[in-house]
């Protein structure tokens, strides 16, 4: 009972010392892209093939782009106080319904990519630890090393060509089959098939990482203590391996996968272009050509949200892997 | 028998009648999937003419007028229109029973309301095309009278659905123009109408069943997709999930390849309309290129067919003049004039800057300048390094800028801060609607886009364009650009490149896609896909 008021005082006491640090990060945002030369309104008028200058004021004087930088930057900031995220001029929808409707397929691409990523990660680190300079061993590390130096356009673009092109077993981009339309679990089963190849491009280089990192850790943890404790009460080399050194050297990878849910969504923008995957990465990218500020702020404040949510999910799911760890 | 039982009696038998009709189209037509590249802002075609809102516009609103591949007028809202005598009005009968997505009729009200309301108040070239018009009547519904205070030859080649397409009065009346629910909802009388946007994947259409055309169009559903990346978007074609790529969609080096395989096809057609010239703008109102001679010097030394041959795999044409040799067939493009070279002519270049006095320095440098490249692709990228290499042994030192494209316009069109820069325009069907734009002194716009960045100012020339403009008489007009490319080749403010050539990938599955001058800018009511 005691334990899970703790937890919750600690859940809010975390969530409220977020808060400066989301909008500290909106307001450094904020300025940060005022540093790109042109705004919106050069982008539409060039897109439209030409504009009067007057009519080019008027578009500036509508979206609030005549008035003083601290003028918009208050303006903002008390919508974002108000959680409205303001309106994208290029796009014109409402920037929230825009972020929102891109942010389930990043969701989708994201949540598969750690699962792959750090499932495959954990298991080819943890063989390899085991047969320790084995053959075993010697391939794992060659092909972590392989994957984590090739660039992530290269291997989407090969795995289109091989898997797509020559086998024909996916499909090479988007989301969807967009000349049938299925509907209910025919249109599910679509969806998983469009995104196996974008998923194991974006996992390929994570997962050499959590290789790594968990192969070092079961040899760290393999030399400690309490192993040589464990085998001499005469435990199997089974159960040590996975109840007693597992679980402490998971400890790592999961606080690597924290950190790097922020960086997943910038990898991405490059597999979510090469694949036209329809989420945010290419939603952030598209909106900074157009210069289209609010929308790329209220990604950036989704994205900030995000981290600082899953890092708060690392450290309750730490504390249950490690007891020890007290949440203070 | 009330006259509802009639009504109903009535309908069932044309149905009965038009039913295995109506089951053929339907089995015929087949899904299109096309590429969309980027994804447009917006479906205001009446707002904008950007490209990509060029692709899928015109399949939704239809124009006064469609263009065959020679450019000849061939009716479409507009059955047929007369010119008077004094070439001051222009009277068109307009098609009956045509009605819009919504089901209201379709009225000369809809087309005034267009022209004088819409299309000259925001549309980017309206202003321009529709520059004379000083009033619509409407006699009656289906008669729209154009009154002109100059004769406006140029006019009737700027009514096609992409360059002035018609639009509903009854829904965008009294709104604001510029953020009407019609912007991403769009309602037209066209071939195809709106289903779906989705964001970020693709645009839906589906086929129009009450479309004027009898028995068309023929495909059932149309899709645009949106995919970024240039290699993925070669793959989704060679894969059969898409099956049409216009306007470089699918990169030259690919098309290329694509062409040599079974079941592509590669097309320059669909592009005469649009007329696309790669070209030079010189900054001339500072140094280096406020000097004429060096304008000339630069334009002498490139080498043209070269750029062709080896960026652009062949397509394309040397430029000869400042107007495209497509208006040979309207008469107006005059050939034989100077300091258009197909390959580059050194020995000529710096004799022009040595007889101009401009001599280099101790290291060989006559002058050192940036040049400006547009942000539109690796290929113009390429273009620039040869350039570089080109000018050099003139003695101009040449660094490359490419910068993305909000910097660029506003470098180029806003702060006028760069010397050299290398862009394309479309020349449009006449040179009133494309050309004029660079070189008027009343085109000097800043901060305005695709104008006359060069800021080159010439009274005489002002005067002939202004009189090209309202010439109805073919003889004369032809003598007027003569004079005025004759001008522009010895004064050369924007050295004419070459005439580009689009190409248009396509699976052979693909048929009747290209039947108008607009190509991917048009309807597309004909296309059929094969199952």
């Amino acid at each position: 009972m005691e334990s899970s008021q703790r937890r919750t005082r600690y859940v809010l006491k975390r969530l409220f010392q977020a808060i400066p640090i989301v909008f500290a990060i909106v307001v450094l945002n904020f300025f940060l892209l005022q540093l790109a030369e042109g705004d919106a309104v050069d982008v539409l008028a060039g897109e439209a093939g030409s504009a009067t200058p007057e009519y080019m004021a008027e578009l500036r004087e509508k979206f609030g782009l005549d008035q003083p930088l601290i003028v918009q930057l208050g303006v903002y900031l008390k919508n974002v106080v108000t959680l409205d995220l303001g309106y994208s001029f290029r796009h014109d929808m409402p920037v929230s319904e825009l972020v929102l409707d891109r942010f389930i397929p990043t969701l989708l691409l994201m949540t598969s990519t750690i699962i792959l990523a750090v499932g495959f990660g954990i298991l080819l680190g943890l063989v390899a630890a085991s047969g320790l300079n084995t053959w075993r061993d010697t391939a794992i590390s060659i092909f972590a090393l392989i994957t984590y130096a090739t660039p992530l356009f290269w291997v989407g673009l090969m795995l289109i060509v091989v898997f797509s092109l020559n086998l024909g077993w996916f499909p090479t981009s988007g989301m969807e089959n967009f000349a049938m339309f299925y509907e209910g679990w025919d249109r599910v089963v679509d969806i998983a098939h469009h995104l196996v190849l974008p998923t194991i491009t974006l996992s390929l280089f994570y997962l050499a990482l959590y290789t790594r990192l968990m192969r070092a850790s079961m040899l760290e943890q393999a030399g400690q203590d309490y192993v040589t404790t464990a085998r001499a009460k005469g435990l199997t080399e089974r159960r040590i391996l996975f109840v007693h050194v597992l679980r402490n050297a998971i400890l790592p990878v999961v606080t690597m996968a924290g950190v790097q849910v922020g960086a997943l969504i910038g990898g991405s923008v490059i597999v979510e272009s090469v694949f036209a995957w329809p989420g945010l990465g290419m939603l952030a990218f598209e909106a900074l050509f157009a210069r289209d500020l609010n929308l790329l702020l209220g990604i950036f404040l989704l994205s900030a949200v995000l981290v600082v949510a899953v890092n708060l999910i690392v450290d309750i799911i730490y504390s249950t892997l490690d007891p020890r760890i007290e949440m203070a | 028998m009330n006259f509802k039982t009639l009504l109903m009696g009535a309908s069932f038998v044309v149905g009965l009648t038009l039913a295995p009709l109506v089951a053929m189209a339907q089995n015929s037509g087949g899904n299109l999937v096309y590429l969309v590249q980027p994804e447009p802002p917006s479906l205001a075609s009446f707002l904008s003419t950007s490209g990509p809102i060029g692709l899928v516009g015109p399949k939704i609103y239809d124009g006064l007028f469609d263009y065959d591949t020679d450019l000849q007028i061939v009716p479409s809202l507009a059955e047929s229109y007369e010119v008077s005598e004094d070439g001051k009005t222009v009277t068109f009968k307009l098609r009956e029973g045509v009605v819009w997505h919504d089901g209201a009729p379709f009225t000369s009200s809809d087309v005034a309301f267009t022209v004088m309301d819409v299309l000259k108040q925001v549309h980017p070239r309206g202003p321009n095309s529709f520059r004379e018009v000083t009033s619509i009547d409407t006699p009656d519904d289906y008669t729209a009278v154009f009154n002109l205070e100059n004769p406006a030859p140029y006019m009737l080649r700027a009514l096609s659905a992409y360059e002035s397409p018609m639009v509903p009065k009854h829904l965008l009346e009294g709104q604001d123009l510029r953020s009407s629910d019609l912007a991403t909802n769009p309602v037209g009388t066209g071939p195809f109408t709106f289903t779906e946007w989705k964001k970020g994947q693709y645009i839906r259409l589906d086929k129009n069943e009450n479309y004027w055309k009898p028995g068309l169009p023929l495909i059932n559903r149309i899709v645009g997709r949106f995919i970024p990346d240039a290699s993925t978007r070669t793959a989704a074609m060679e894969n059969g999930e898409v099956m049409y790529g216009a306007y470089g969609a699918i990169p030259n080096i690919d098309a290329v390849r694509l062409r040599e395989m079974d079941g592509f096809s590669v097309t320059t057609d669909g592009y005469a309309m649009i007329n696309p010239m790669a070209l030079i703008e010189f900054n001339t109102t500072k140094p280096p290129f406020d000097n004429p001679a060096m304008r000339r010097a630069v334009s002498l030394v490139m080498d043209r067919q070269f750029l062709i041959d080896n960026i652009w795999f062949g397509y394309g044409k040397p430029a000869t003049s400042a107007l495209s040799s497509n208006f040979d067939k309207v008469g107006l493009y005059k050939s034989g004039l100077p300091n258009y070279p197909a390959s580059g002519d050194l020995d000529a270049a710096i004799k022009e800057l040595d007889d101009a006095g401009i001599m280099p320095d101790a290291d060989g440098i006559r002058a050192s300048i940036t040049l400006d490249l547009i942000p539109y692709g690796e290929d113009w990228r390429r273009a620039g390094e040869y350039m570089k290499q080109a000018m050099k042994p003139l003695g101009i030192e040449v660094e490359l800028r490419y910068e993305d494209v909000p910097t660029w316009l506003n470098r180029i069109y806003a702060e006028y801060d760069f010397e050299m820069n290398v862009n394309y325009f479309y020349q449009l069907p006449d040179p009133v609607l494309g050309v004029h734009r660079h070189y008027g002194t009343d085109q000097i716009r800043q901060g305005t886009h695709f104008v006359n960045s060069s800021q080159y100012s010439n009274p005489a020339l002002d005067a002939l364009l202004a009189a090209g403009a309202q010439e109805p008489d073919a003889t004369k007009r032809a003598g007027i650009y003569g004079e005025i490319q004759t001008i522009l080749a010895t004064d050369m403010p924007v050295a004419n490149l070459f005439e580009m050539e689009f190409l248009t990938v396509y699976n052979d599955k693909l048929a009747d896609h290209a039947t108008s001058a607009m190509g991917a800018y048009g309807p597309f009511e004909n296309a059929i896909v094969a199952e």
